[in-house]
This record gives C-alpha cells, sequence and structure tokens, in this order.
C-alpha cells in the first residue's frame, strides 16, 4: 500500500499538534499519536488525548468534540491521506494504568 | 421504540454496570453494542424504503460494515460545505471511529478500557442518532445512505 503524504509531513504534524495542545490546556493534558493502517487497511493517525479529570467527568463531550475540531482544523486530514482516530483518558486512569504510550 | 434505541439503551446500561469496578467485558459490550444502535438506526431507515416488509430483514443483512464507512461524499465546495453536507460528513466521521471502536472492543483484547474512552463511544453513537435523526429526509442524506450500501452514484 502506497505511504500517505502524512509520512513525510512528521515535523510539520508535530509543530500543530503541539500548537492545539497549548491552547487547550488545562483540559487537555498531552496528546500523544502515531500512524499506522486501520482495520479496514486505510492510512490513519491514532491521537491519544490525556483530559484534566475535570474535563474528563463533567464536560467530556464538549472537550472531545473541541479537541478534535482543532486537530482538523490544523490538519488537513484528507490532504495527509490519513483519517483520524481519538482515544481519551482522564489523568487519573493514565495514572492507574501508566501505559507508556500515553505517558 | 425501535431496535436502535433498544439497543442503544443497553450500551448505556452496560457502560454503567459494576460501577466504580466495571469488568472490562461489560465495556468492551458496551462500546460494540453503541456501534451496533448506530448501524440499525441507518440500516433500518435504508430498508424501510423498501415496499416489501417481509423481505426488509434479508435487505438488511446485505450490508457490509466495511463498505458503509468508504463511502464517499462529494461536497461541491470543499471549503463551504452545505449544512447538510457539513452534517453528512460529521457524521461519516463518528461513525467510523465508532467502527473502529468496535472492532477494538471485539477483536483487541490487549487494550484495557477506561470509562472516559467508553464515554466518548457511546457520545458519538449519540451524535450519529442526534445528526442522523435530524437529516434522514434529506435527498442527500438518503442519497449517501445508498452509497454506504454499496450503489455508486454514477
Amino acid at each position: 500500500m502506497l505511504m500517505p503524504v502524512a509520512v513525510t509531513q512528521q515535523e510539520k504534524i508535530r509543530a500543530e499538534v503541539r500548537e492545539v495542545e497549548a491552547a487547550l490546556r488545562p483540559d487537555v493534558v498531552r496528546i500523544r499519536y502515531d500512524m499506522g493502517e486501520d482495520w479496514s487497511g486505510q492510512w490513519a493517525i491514532f491521537f491519544r488525548v490525556v483530559l484534566s479529570d475535570d474535563a474528563a467527568r463533567s464536560r467530556l463531550r464538549q472537550v472531545a468534540n473541541n479537541v478534535e475540531w482543532r486537530l482538523a482544523e490544523h490538519l488537513d486530514f484528507n490532504a495527509l491521506g490519513v483519517f483520524p482516530y481519538h482515544n481519551f483518558r482522564s489523568e487519573s486512569e493514565q495514572a492507574a494504568s501508566r501505559e507508556e504510550a500515553w505517558a | 421504540m425501535a431496535y436502535a434505541d433498544d439497543l442503544f439503551r443497553d450500551a448505556h446500561h452496560l457502560a454503567k454496570r459494576g460501577g466504580k469496578h466495571p469488568k472490562q467485558s461489560s465495556l468492551r459490550r458496551a462500546v460494540s453494542t453503541a456501534y451496533y444502535a448506530a448501524f440499525h438506526l441507518l440500516v433500518a431507515d435504508f430498508v424501510a424504503n423498501w415496499r416489501i416488509p417481509d423481505q426488509r430483514a434479508r435487505l438488511g443483512r446485505m450490508f457490509e460494515h466495511r463498505r458503509m464507512s468508504g463511502a464517499v461524499l462529494e461536497i461541491g465546495n470543499k471549503h463551504s460545505p452545505t449544512p447538510i453536507e457539513a452534517d453528512i460528513k460529521s457524521l461519516i466521521a463518528k461513525f467510523t471511529e465508532l467502527q473502529k471502536d468496535r472492532n477494538e472492543a471485539d477483536y483487541n483484547v490487549a487494550k484495557i478500557w477506561f470509562h472516559t474512552d467508553v464515554a466518548r463511544s457511546l457520545d458519538r453513537a449519540d451524535e450519529v442518532f442526534t445528526i442522523w435523526r435530524r437529516i434522514r429526509k434529506e435527498k442527500l442524506a438518503q442519497h449517501h445512505l445508498m452509497s454506504m450500501f454499496g450503489a455508486r452514484q454514477n
């Protein structure tokens, strides 16, 4: 399968994600991501977003939609040739799991 | 109440089961059921247009999950989509994320589910219900539903 444009745009993607992360603090604690094929074989970018406990508990839909909207505003996923997936976790949940990919 | 609504209520029930110490199996079933609720919402509307009621259940079984999220929406002006186009685009994105969540919930036993991710998945299903019920009578929405079923536009 052909590599997506996103593979050659790593620096730009990293910078844009950092910008979104900074703009959405303190609700967003950090955003991690990687690229690969999804379950159907399409190229995708998988975002892992750690939210503050307060945002995750009381404003999840609003904050999560805002994160997804901001990322799409900063990154043209169609042009990058990847479909964006977003997973969310609270700070407490990440502390309990200690999963490195989310750290 | 429609089957899709029943499934969505089941998804919420499963997500709450176990309180602060839910079983992974309950959380996985909640995510998977939320996807199927959205899936059956769309399937029900598609087959409802079929004239022969006895054949609707058979028709519903013809849906291919993979094809549903792969259906392409042709937007007139990419930089300025109409409200209906924007709604359909949003619905496709949420439905595609639900499919990925369902696939992980059903098959990736290494993934540990937490309440936040499960709640987000249920939120997405809820948004699919809301968007679809707002636009389901629109011609473009019905056309896209046919594309999700596999019918070509041209």
